[in-house]
């Protein structure tokens, strides 16, 4: 933020004042009435990710996700639940591109709507564990001292958990139900195991923070403390935040999964990719497409929000390429 | 002399012998080997006398024996008891035991084991779930070492019956072993605590791994068992089930998923695939009563707010289900659509079909009459446990069927556990669809619907039905008994008190080397003729 | 350092302590409980009743959690309602396959993680790096059941099943039954697909960090200094940049673990292995709830344990760091 703009001051300053005559420059340094600006850090980031084979390609499947699933009761040729009783397992064909399943549901209508599911389950929980974690890492770390450490040891006991245990026991505790409240259900169980990794990120951040100078400054001034928090130490912790935002929706989506694989998850007729992985493995002899395609969709879903995760992280920090 | 003729005859003479002593030889048992099976449920515990479930009692057939058997045409043979008599009055079953039998551990199979184990299954600080069976039972006496007569309170007609295979049958328990070991020690197959009759003794069992059971040497009949040792697995998935049995690596698949059935002879068209008529009912049960005040099983019962108007039931059960469409969808045909209680392969059933076809306008009118409809669409909930796959699939395909008559129904799925919890302790629910226990007789299912027991589930409450069975159990001449079968099949559809789907059906699947094998369904399930051909 | 090791040993005990108190909590909150499933065909109302006081099921949690933990420190990790059996036998005999698997996923992971690393750090940005980061890319992308999924496809239906699809042979030695199944080969062919499918996420992971921790180190002046001393590359990177960079890793790998319980659950699942993940969701359904009580001590244990581990490797792997 504050540094690239720095940096570029400085390459002004080498420049107007250095040794190097104006034959020896870079030919596009040299071009007359190019005034140097200074770019806003959003700016820098969005040129980097720009330039990012990865991100790139990440941020289109992202994007196309995100459409398939708003958009899933247009593009789905036909109805996910509506059983057609007479074709049962059939193959795929002009009708049906990705055949039927048991129960004569058309696969295809079923893997669209499935990015529904997924991607509601993916970002809520993300969104959830923020809403609940980057506060705990804010008390955590700013007010210190007893909330500190309160807030921290139950961190370390959920981080401590294996990840399914706590999930499994979670989904088993409530009845399951199917539609909303289950979903409610599967988004709760992911979110609890994120909460900790937000607030430990927010707490560090604030931590290094805190010692600055600037805050020091900023007291001494009169700012009150939630200013301070908004305006200087919450924007520092952005980038991480994120970053790691992205990745864990990616996360998220593969424990919904791994969920419904053993039978946890979301629960039937809502379409669920894990779900359809599962009860279609038992056919995969003869109609192995049935349980490979909500797999592949998985697959590329979660590798859509890791690429464009990934080149995030890139774009808002190059140090840590 | 042409001596054509008699070369002739001479050659086909050599060839027939040698054809018979070959055939001959083909069909001589070869002793040896290890069988493995794979279950596709978990054993729940091995002491014989309260473990639920089918694995833990085809276990028990082998490890254990009792005093009769049943053949799959309904004789009945002896185990340990050589010869039975009953008296005229059918209240006196005399049982003369074989010389030879003994427990693993050594000890007589005598009279006083027999008083011995009939009584302990009698006594209800045992919990044993065949208790209600022996309820007819007056009181067993040791007539001498090898004679044992049972007494009853009134004729049962189906004693032999359920001494030979309701759930176990009679399983024999040695009192020394009894005594000596404590109930967990049994449970857990602690080594020696485990002790039967049977032609194998129990060699190790560890849940979640196998169970190994080993031939014993002084089994009362001579030459069997021909196997050295029978080797059980649990392998709950059937598609990984199907790769190891293609691989060879299972020699008997003691039920098999029929979802997978076609796959499975497809892949391994030399196996040897064994099925019958059902014997098993999948029911859709609807609740009757709920309890008044809220409390779970208790005496004051409200009907329930659906399902109690009898003509709920008729329009939702009777004739709003096709129940041709739930057997082609969810069993690919392989069932029979059948409306009565009694599966289509059990004694004395019944086609009841026609008393509840199809008829989804007359479902509408009815529902119409009680006052569902557009303005008032009726709501229900179906739960459904993931024991099966195949229940979510006949929920689902209810659900469908509902819908066409403006019916909403919502499925619910729970674990099994869950399914047991809310099913047996009066918990709130609609529908469910379940198959529950094979029927060798239809008064095995007394426990399932008597007003008195847990396992009646829709609580419907109703007397009469009690009486029904009571009748039935006394009856001993069998033409009557049938007549008495079908009153009550027509009775339960009439009331809608049992609402039945279809059969459940049930395979085996066995290595074409495997032979020795006899087909009894779920009932009887034996090692001890087996032998493996290569 | 001994004292430093009693000092994390006893730091251990609370966090074990909260996390079987939590799963003891949320168990008993769950609908239903063993009892039913216990009786099974014999269940009557009064029977439940009896039984449940007979387990000292209907005390309080909080009495029967201090129950279970006094028994615990003699030694008995109590019997299972279900099928009487003791807890810690159970899971002493599932221990070894379990740990098997995750040992070698783990040598899995670090197998294909350490060279393809290498060469990301030393060939960065170019195709043979792009690799590398793309298919580890892949690997952290997909679920580990589906990778399963596709291994028993490839190796167990097809190509005539040269790959066992389910079960376990042990390693000659180790068998903790009367019969087992005993063979070297059969071993490695029982663990291959599934150490296969567990480890290559973590393989993912590791190519990731390790590749970033060794382009840092490779940056930072002392590595500058070695090679102008004159060192040729190859000391270099492996003395210098991988034993450095390796200290992220492990720490990240001791945190792995985590996930690594996790995707043994679905992994043996899926293999139907006789291992603690299979022993944990069965006892989690059938609500045996000392059963799940000995699933969490373990998998407490393992995580607390291999946390320690790692940090004692620190020691080994940077001489700076030692602890009082």
């Amino acid at each position: 933020m504050a540094n690239g703009g720095d940096s570029l001051r400085m390459k002004q300053r080498t420049i107007s004042g250095g040794a190097l005559n104006e034959a020896a420059l870079p030919a596009r340094v040299a071009v007359p009435g190019l005034r140097a600006r200074s770019e806003s850090p959003v700016e820098q980031a969005i040129r980097r990710l720009r330039k990012s084979t990865t991100a790139v390609i990440g941020a289109v499947i992202v994007i196309g996700l995100i459409l398939v699933a708003l958009f899933a009761d247009v593009l789905a040729p036909q109805s996910p639940i509506v059983s057609d009783q007479a074709q049962t397992f059939a193959r795929p064909s002009a009708e049906h591109p990705l055949g039927t399943d048991q129960l004569g549901r058309d696969m295809l209508s079923r893997v669209i709507h499935g990015s529904r599911v997924s991607l509601a389950v993916g970002v809520s929980s993300v969104v959830l564990a923020l809403f609940v974690g980057v506060p705990l890492g804010l008390i955590a770390g700013y007010v210190g001292g007893r909330a500190d450490s309160v807030v921290m040891r139950v961190m370390d006991l959920i981080l401590a958990f294996p990840v399914y245990l706590l999930a499994i026991i979670i989904m088993i505790m409530f009845t399951p139900t199917a539609g909303l409240l289950g979903t409610i259900k599967v988004v709760g169980a992911i979110a609890i195991v994120r909460v900790p990794i937000y607030a430990r990120l927010v707490r560090g951040s604030v931590l290094s923070i805190k010692e600055k100078e600037f805050i020091e400054a900023c007291r001494a001034l009169g700012v009150r403390d939630p200013m301070i928090i908004l305006r200087h130490v919450l924007p520092n912790c952005l980038a991480p935040i994120i970053v790691t935002t992205t990745l864990g929706i990616a996360t998220a989506i593969i424990v919904e999964a791994t969920l419904s694989f053993l039978g946890l998850g979301t629960q039937p007729p809502t379409p669920s990719w894990g779900w359809d992985l599962k009860a279609n493995v038992a056919f995969i002899q003869a109609n192995a497409w049935l349980s490979l395609f909500p797999g592949l969709a998985i697959f590329v879903t979660v590798l859509g929000f890791n690429l464009f995760g990934d080149g995030l992280r890139d774009a808002l920090d190059p140090r840590l390429k | 002399m042409n001596r054509r003729p008699f070369l002739f005859a001479l050659t086909a003479l050599v060839v027939s012998l040698v054809l018979v002593s070959g055939s001959a030889l083909a069909q001589t048992p070869k002793r040896g080997g290890t069988l493995r099976v794979s279950y596709g449920n978990e054993i729940a515990h091995l002491d014989f006398h309260t473990a639920p479930g089918y694995e833990m009692m085809w276990v028990a057939m082998n490890v254990g024996c009792g005093l009769v058997n049943i053949t799959p045409d309904g004789k009945f043979v002896g185990d340990a008891a050589d010869s039975w008599q009953v008296s005229s009055d059918h209240l006196t079953y005399t049982f003369k035991l074989r010389p030879n039998v003994l427990f693993h551990d050594g000890t007589p199979v005598d009279a006083a084991a027999v008083k011995f184990s009939i009584d302990r299954l009698r006594d209800p600080a045992t919990k044993s779930g065949m208790r209600t069976f022996y309820d007819p039972v007056h009181s067993v006496e040791v007539l001498d070492p090898r004679t044992v007569q049972v007494r009853l309170k009134q004729p049962y007609g189906f004693f032999l019956h359920m001494l030979a295979a309701y759930r176990t049958g009679l399983i024999l328990y040695s009192p020394t072993a009894t005594q000596k070991f404590s109930v967990d020690d049994r449970k857990q197959g602690k080594p020696g605590a485990v002790v039967g009759c049977g032609p194998f003794r129990l060699i190790e069992w560890v849940k979640g791994g196998h169970l190994v059971m080993e031939r014993f040497d002084k089994y009362f009949v001579p030459g069997l068992p021909y196997l050295d040792r029978v080797v059980i697995r649990t392998i709950k998935d059937p598609v990984t089930e199907m790769a190891a049995f293609k691989a060879g690596e299972i020699d008997f698949i003691a039920s098999f998923s029929p979802e997978h059935v076609d796959t499975l002879k497809a892949q391994t068209p030399n196996s040897v695939i064994m099925t019958g008529k059902e014997t098993t009912p999948m029911k859709a049960a609807m609740k009757v009563t709920v309890p008044k005040d809220g409390k779970p099983m208790s005496k004051e019962r409200a009907p329930h707010p659906i399902f109690g108007d009898l003509r709920v039931r008729k329009a939702i059960g009777c004739y709003g289900i096709d129940r041709n469409e739930i057997v082609k969808i969810a069993f690919k045909g392989k069932a029979t659509a059948w409306v009565g209680m009694n599966p289509p392969g059990t004694l004395d059933t019944v086609d009841v079909n026609g008393m509840c076809p199809y008829d989804p306008a007359k479902a509408k009118a009815m529902l119409a009459e009680v006052g569902y409809g557009p303005s008032k669409p009726l709501t229900f909930e179906i739960m459904a446990d993931t024991e099966k796959s195949v229940f979510n699939v006949i929920a689902t395909v209810v659900k469908e069927q509902m819908a066409r008559l403006g019916v909403t129904a919502n499925i619910r799925l729970v674990d099994k556990v869950s399914w047991m919890n809310t099913s047996l302790q009066d918990g709130p629910w609609d529908m469910y669809v379940e198959d529950l226990l094979s029927l060798l007789t239809l008064d095995s299912n007394a426990y399932l619907s008597n007003t008195t027991s847990s396992w009646s589930h829709e609580r419907h409450n109703d007397k009469r039905v009690d009486e029904f069975y009571a009748r039935y159990a006394r009856e001993i001449d069998p033409v009557k008994r049938k007549a008495i079968a079908k009153e009550i099949q027509e009775f339960f559809v009439e009331n809608m008190y049992w609402n039945n789907i279809s059969g459940s059906p049930f395979y085996m699947v066995a290595q074409p080397w495997m032979k020795g094998y006899t087909y009894n369904a779920e009932f009887e399930v034996h090692y001890h003729r087996v032998w493996l051909d290569k | 350092m001994r004292i430093y090791i009693l000092k994390r040993l006893l730091q251990m005990v609370p966090t074990i302590l909260m996390i079987t108190f939590v799963v003891f909590l949320m168990m008993q909150s769950i609908p239903g409980d063993p009892v039913v499933a216990l009786l099974g065909d014999a269940y009557t109302d009064e029977d439940a009743v009896k039984i449940r006081q007979a387990y000292g099921l209907d005390k309080p949690v909080l009495v029967q959690y201090l129950i279970w933990l006094g028994k615990l420190v003699q030694g008995d990790w109590g019997a299972s309602i279900l099928t009487g059996r003791p807890v810690l036998q159970d899971v002493l005999v599932r221990l070894p396959v379990t740990m098997e698997l995750i040992v070698l996923s783990m040598g899995v992971a670090l197998v294909i993680a350490i060279p393809a690393a290498i060469i990301g750090a030393l060939r960065q940005n170019t195709w043979p790096d792009y690799t590398a980061t793309s298919v580890a890319m892949i690997g952290v992308s997909i679920p580990e059941f589906f990778v399963g999924v596709l291994l028993l496809l490839a190796f167990s239906f097809g190509l005539n099943g040269i790959l066992p699809s389910s079960g376990w042979v042990y390693l000659p030695g180790t068998c903790p039954n009367m019969v087992c199944g005993v063979s070297l080969w059969g071993n490695v062919q029982h663990v291959l697909m599934p150490a296969f499918a567990l480890g290559i996420g973590r393989a993912a992971i590791l190519t990731r960090l390790l590749r970033a921790s060794m382009l840092e180190v490779i940056r930072t002046e002392y590595v500058t200094t070695a090679r102008a001393k004159g060192l040729s590359e190859r000391p270099v990177v492996f003395k210098h940049a991988l034993k450095n960079a390796l200290i992220p890793t492990v720490t990240v790998m001791g945190l792995q673990v985590g996930f690594l319980i996790g995707g043994a659950i679905v992994i043996e699942t899926l293999f139907a292995m006789p291992g603690l993940g299979t022993f944990g969701i069965d006892a989690i359904i059938a609500r045996d709830y000392q059963q799940v009580q000995g699933f969490a001590l373990i998998t407490a244990l393992s995580f607390v344990i291999i946390n320690l581990l790692v940090d004692l490797a620190y020691t080994f792997l940077d001489p700076r760091i030692r602890y009082a």
